[in-house]
């Protein structure tokens, strides 16, 4: 169905809880709800199985308005329906939504810890970023804290996790260890080879730039977040420039679209590419590492031509491009495109056809499609496991509706079947590559956008190599941003390890944790802490 | 164990500390890209393992410690505790204009500071991220340096608890 | 007084001791080496082992406050010193093995296994998780390949109806039991590498699962000694395969071209294939593993009985 009939549908199926109805955008969808309500709204949005829940942001809306206000997006297709709960803005509480949607326990945490929400009957309240020795009672996302004061460190105890039965044997990983690239900390417990419990304590990467954005001007923060991930930056970027650019009511120009997108392909390859060497070497397969990375330098070349730099380059400004592609760069590109596609064609046959490393990942980790829906998995996850989850297709954004792509699912929803996605996504990418450079329309390579940014609120969603990466932009009218809330795909993909890992071997651990292609970095601008009980 | 009375015995440790680096990797709270970046030298383009630079798992096996990101909070406490856990002779490179100064994170509340608030650096690779080449040239930089000063430490048999108040090395800062 | 001194020459220089360290030296190298350049890239240079091993031995060797000093200290001694030891029934550089007895076989062979028994409880005694579960692995990995490698290996012997090394050998000699005895071979080949934890059998000291397995807590000597021993052991035990299946070593150069053949072909398959989980280790070597070499025997004994 349509957008519009889409938002008709939620707009009547949560009629009996509406206080106030609006549509903002075209494709948004504005409920006012009372904060006891939203698990009912909620229940009902999915018993019609209306979309997804996507993100839940928390705004400040100041001391003035002595409220806070929480935010739940759901999303179908392109048509998005928030539902928004006025809250005051101290002690106030919120139904949890864990029963309907597992994680949504993570975006409660990150809810409380951030705004000082309590969420009733959430599953676990412990601290999801914030470190462990931050103040019991500062909430960084209010609007009276300060960033640049240094809080005072808390004692807390040497160990991550209260100490546990003294007979369980259990094995850490991270924040330093040689299968992690970037800190994160992960408690397997036990029983010889058999893990029988998992436990994660993210924050590691947490830096704060939700709140370091509302100290900055709009042109400041591009900079910034382009650095939320070295490795999909460009997504970041994207979204954060389309929503501006949406706010301040321009339109980039159609070259400029087109070199989005063939950035952002190039940017899934080399993302892609890393995702395969990095994994083949949690296998133990340091031949196809080396090998999958040698041919990623490829891509690199390529980068680094268009734009100066091999990783954050920097592509998008407000309004535009700040490069353009000439002929030549474009046969540059062509050619190396085709090396690529080669090299990718025999990866694809190494995944598929090596006995030992199928040996690895054939069979384990295996989600099926109703579980991967449940778990709420997005990006090539989710797609591993049948599910038709890609903002590209359901929500095409900018170029993406001149230059479509095509979804490439597997039912298998094992890790082989990740690789495969992944592969397979690449062919798709190529080709998309292609044709954008073969049809590149002449235009301008960006447009002039205000100092201020118009008010008012936009919700901005681009397909990163890992999922759908969720943007809600804010503006007060002033040259600084009100509130950017970034949900990153990670976070949602991490209930993928976590609910397959007991029951698996210790040995699988690196494999399943790289196989969800995890980016601390991107989720870690909040801090995630998550416990699952194994019975 | 005295310091050894012979020059020749100076000098084959040197040498071979000079052309055995072991390295392992932390990164406490960078974006990833300096990371990769880090991966990539030792990838068949770049290769490391011919300077002898192994990337090791476990702290008491390496002698370099390769840095990147601003100092989260979170992670500042484990980035001591990876230091203090490599046995002497030990160095430091930090990489990124993060783990400099904290690079575009200046202002985030959750950041402490560069790497060298944190523990000694021996040698500080900027560029957001740097290149491939330009960690190589860092590193190759901090092992010459090693050859022509005699800054090494005695080799004690010493019990793991080691505190924080040893000086910086004597090798510093490269250009 | 001579006499006295060349057991000790024999222990210290050659054939073990200093030579065999330094024979255990070049095999690592060319090993990285190929890896290297099997693996696209150049590789480390031709010094780079000795400068791993002296950096190792001047390293600060931290002792962790909770493991028993005199195993922390003693147990890469005594790895070090069973593979050395070993060598002595080896013909090292296709000379006359130094020592010879009735059963030396089966004697070297548990010599080799003391390395990965000493690995066993140094990993145990630092009570370090990753050891603790690299330990168990290196333990459930020699309960698996011992017997196969074994047997194969008595393949051979019972060919020359002898258990001594040196008898093996000269009885066999000529004749390439690779030829006779193919499967046993496989085995034999496969069985090394378990023994030496190449991979893919290398789960006990997977790093990007459990650090370094055994190793995570050891520095400086103690690191080093472990890696001389398993550089050695790895000398050792190229030059049994390649004595007992390769129709002997009879002099240097043909000691040489045989071990080096099995080397080449044992860094193809480390190349070429992932590592195998714990569990997929144990089940390979027990089903497959046993099963080809109670074959082999099968046939040796069928056809031995029918010679007669």
């Amino acid at each position: 169905m349509n957008t519009l009939t889409s938002l008709e549908q939620a707009e009547k199926i949560l009629a009996p809880w509406t206080k106030e109805a609006a549509r903002p955008e075209p494709n948004r969808l504005d409920i006012i709800i009372s904060g006891d309500d939203v698990f009912a709204c909620t229940a009902a949005l999915k018993q019609e199985s209306w979309g997804y829940l996507s993100a839940i942001t928390g705004l400040d809306l100041g001391p003035d308005a002595g409220a806070l206000e929480a935010l739940y997006h759901f999303c179908q297709g392109a048509a998005i329906t928030t539902l928004r709960a006025r809250l005051p803005r101290q002690g106030g509480s919120l139904p949890t939504l864990y029963p309907l949607y597992p994680v949504s326990s993570f975006f409660e945490r990150e809810l409380s810890e951030m705004f000082g929400i309590t969420v009733i009957n959430t599953p676990d309240s412990n601290r999801l970023f914030l470190p462990d020795d931050w103040p019991v009672g500062v909430f960084p996302m209010l609007k009276e804290f300060d960033p640049k004061v240094e809080q005072p460190r808390m004692e807390t105890s040497s160990q991550t996790f209260p100490s546990q039965d003294g007979q369980k044997f259990y094995v850490p990983i991270g924040p330093q260890h040689p299968a992690l690239k970037e800190p994160g900390h992960f408690e397997f417990t036990v029983d010889g080879e058999v893990i029988t419990e998992a436990r994660m304590r993210l924050g590691y990467v947490h830096r704060g730039i939700e709140k370091a954005v509302e100290g900055q001007n709009w042109v400041q923060n591009l900079y910034l977040l382009e650095r939320v991930c070295g490795i999909c930056s460009h997504t970041h970027a994207t979204a954060y420039v389309m929503g501006v650019e949406r706010l301040a009511g321009v339109e980039a120009p159609l070259r400029a679209q087109a070199i989005r997108e063939v950035i952002a392909g190039l940017e899934r390859i080399h993302s892609h590419l890393l995702w395969l060497g990095v994994s083949a070497h949690e296998a133990g397969f340091d031949t196809l590492f080396m090998y999958s990375w040698r041919d990623r330098e490829t891509v690199m070349d390529i980068l680094e031509a268009l734009s100066g730099n091999r990783v954050n380059y920097s592509a998008n400004i407000i309004g535009g491009v700040k490069f353009d592609i000439y002929p030549e760069q474009a046969a540059t590109i062509r050619t190396g495109l085709e090396y690529l596609e080669e090299r990718i064609r025999h990866y694809l046959d190494i995944v598929t056809s090596d006995t030992l490393f199928l040996q690895r990942t054939r069979g384990v980790g295996q989600i099926n499609r109703e579980e991967a829906t449940h778990l709420g998995l997005l990006g090539p996850t989710a797609r591993a496991s049948g599910v038709l989850r890609d903002v590209r297709v359901e929500a095409p954004y900018g170029p993406y509706t001149r230059y479509p792509v095509s979804i490439v699912t597997s039912e298998a929803g094992d890790l082989e079947a990740r690789f495969i996605v992944r592969l397979k996504e690449l062919f798709v990418t190529i080709n998309a590559i292609r044709t954008i450079l073969d049809n590149l329309p002449e235009s301008e390579m960006s447009v002039r956008v205000p100092r201020r940014i118009p008010a008012g609120e936009t919700i901005s969603r681009v397909e990163a190599p890992r999922g759908e990466a969720f943007y809600f932009i804010k503006s007060n009218g002033s040259d600084k941003p009100e509130r950017i809330k970034i949900r990153t795909p990670s976070l949602c993909n991490w209930t993928a390890v976590l609910s397959k890992a007991p029951g698996s071997q210790l040995a699988d651990a690196p494999l399943l944790i790289a196989g969800m292609d995890p980016c601390f970095s991107c989720n870690d601008r909040m801090i995630t802490v998550k416990r699952l009980e194994h019975s | 164990m005295q310091k050894n009375q012979f020059p020749i015995f100076e000098k084959l440790k040197t040498w071979a500390r000079v052309n055995s680096p072991w390295a392992i990797h932390f990164n406490s709270g960078s974006c990833n890209g300096c990371d990769i970046e880090i991966l990539a030298t030792l990838t068949p383009r770049y290769d490391l393992e011919r300077f002898g630079v192994k990337l090791q798992g476990s702290p008491r096996h390496a002698d370099i410690l390769i840095c990147t990101g601003p100092v989260t909070r979170q992670a500042r406490e484990r980035l001591i505790r990876t230091y203090e856990q490599m046995p002497e002779p030990r160095f430091v490179v930090a990489v990124g204009s993060c783990a400099l100064s904290a690079g575009v994170f200046q202002n985030c509340y959750n950041v402490v500071g560069s790497i060298d608030e944190v523990i000694p650096v021996d040698a500080f690779i900027p560029g957001c991220p740097p290149r491939p080449e330009a960690i190589i040239d860092g590193l190759v930089k901090l092992l010459q340096s090693l050859q022509t000063a005699p800054g090494t430490e005695n080799q004690d048999q010493v019990s793991v608890e080691k505190s924080l108040s040893r000086p910086a090395s004597s090798l510093m800062r490269i250009e | 007084m001579f006499s006295a001194l060349q057991p000790l020459a024999q222990i210290l220089l050659f054939p073990a001791g200093l030579f065999l360290v330094i024979n255990g030296i070049v095999i690592e190298w060319i090993d990285r080496k190929l890896v290297a350049r099997l693996q696209n890239r150049i590789g480390p240079r031709w010094f780079q082992p000795l400068a791993d091993l002296v950096k190792l031995l001047a390293k600060e060797e931290i002792l962790p406050a909770a493991a028993n000093p005199w195993l922390f200290i003693g147990l890469p001694m005594i790895a070090l010193a069973g593979c050395l030891t070993a060598a002595l029934y080896v013909p090292i550089m296709g000379l006359q093995p130094a020592y010879s007895f009735s059963g030396d076989l089966i004697v070297t062979l548990y010599l080799l296994s003391l390395l990965t028994l000493s690995k066993g409880i140094a990993g145990w005694n630092t009570t370090n998780r990753f050891s603790l579960v690299g330990a168990t692995r290196g333990f459930t990995q020699l309960f698996a390949y011992e017997a196969p490698f074994l047997l194969a290996l008595l393949g051979p012997a019972i060919a020359a109806r002898s258990w001594q090394i040196d008898t093996i050998i000269q009885r066999n000699a000529g004749s390439w039991i690779i030829l006779t005895q193919p499967i046993g071979f496989l085995v034999a080949l496969i069985g090394l590498m378990g023994k030496l934890e190449l991979p893919p059998f290398d789960a006990p000291e997977a790093e990007t699962e459990i650090v370094a397995g055994a190793m995570t807590e050891y520095s400086g000597r103690g690191l080093a000694l472990f890696n001389i021993a398993k550089s050695v052991e790895f000398v050792v035990g190229l030059t049994l395969v390649a004595a007992l299946y390769l129709g002997g070593v009879n002099n240097p150069l043909e000691y040489l071209l045989k071990t080096l053949f099995i080397l080449v072909i044992l860094i193809s398959l480390q190349t070429l294939l992932t590592r195998l989980r714990i569990d997929q280790t144990v089940g390979l070597w027990w089903r497959f593993g046993t099963i080809l070499v109670l074959i082999q025997w099968m046939v040796l004994i069928v056809w031995k009985a029918s010679a007669l």
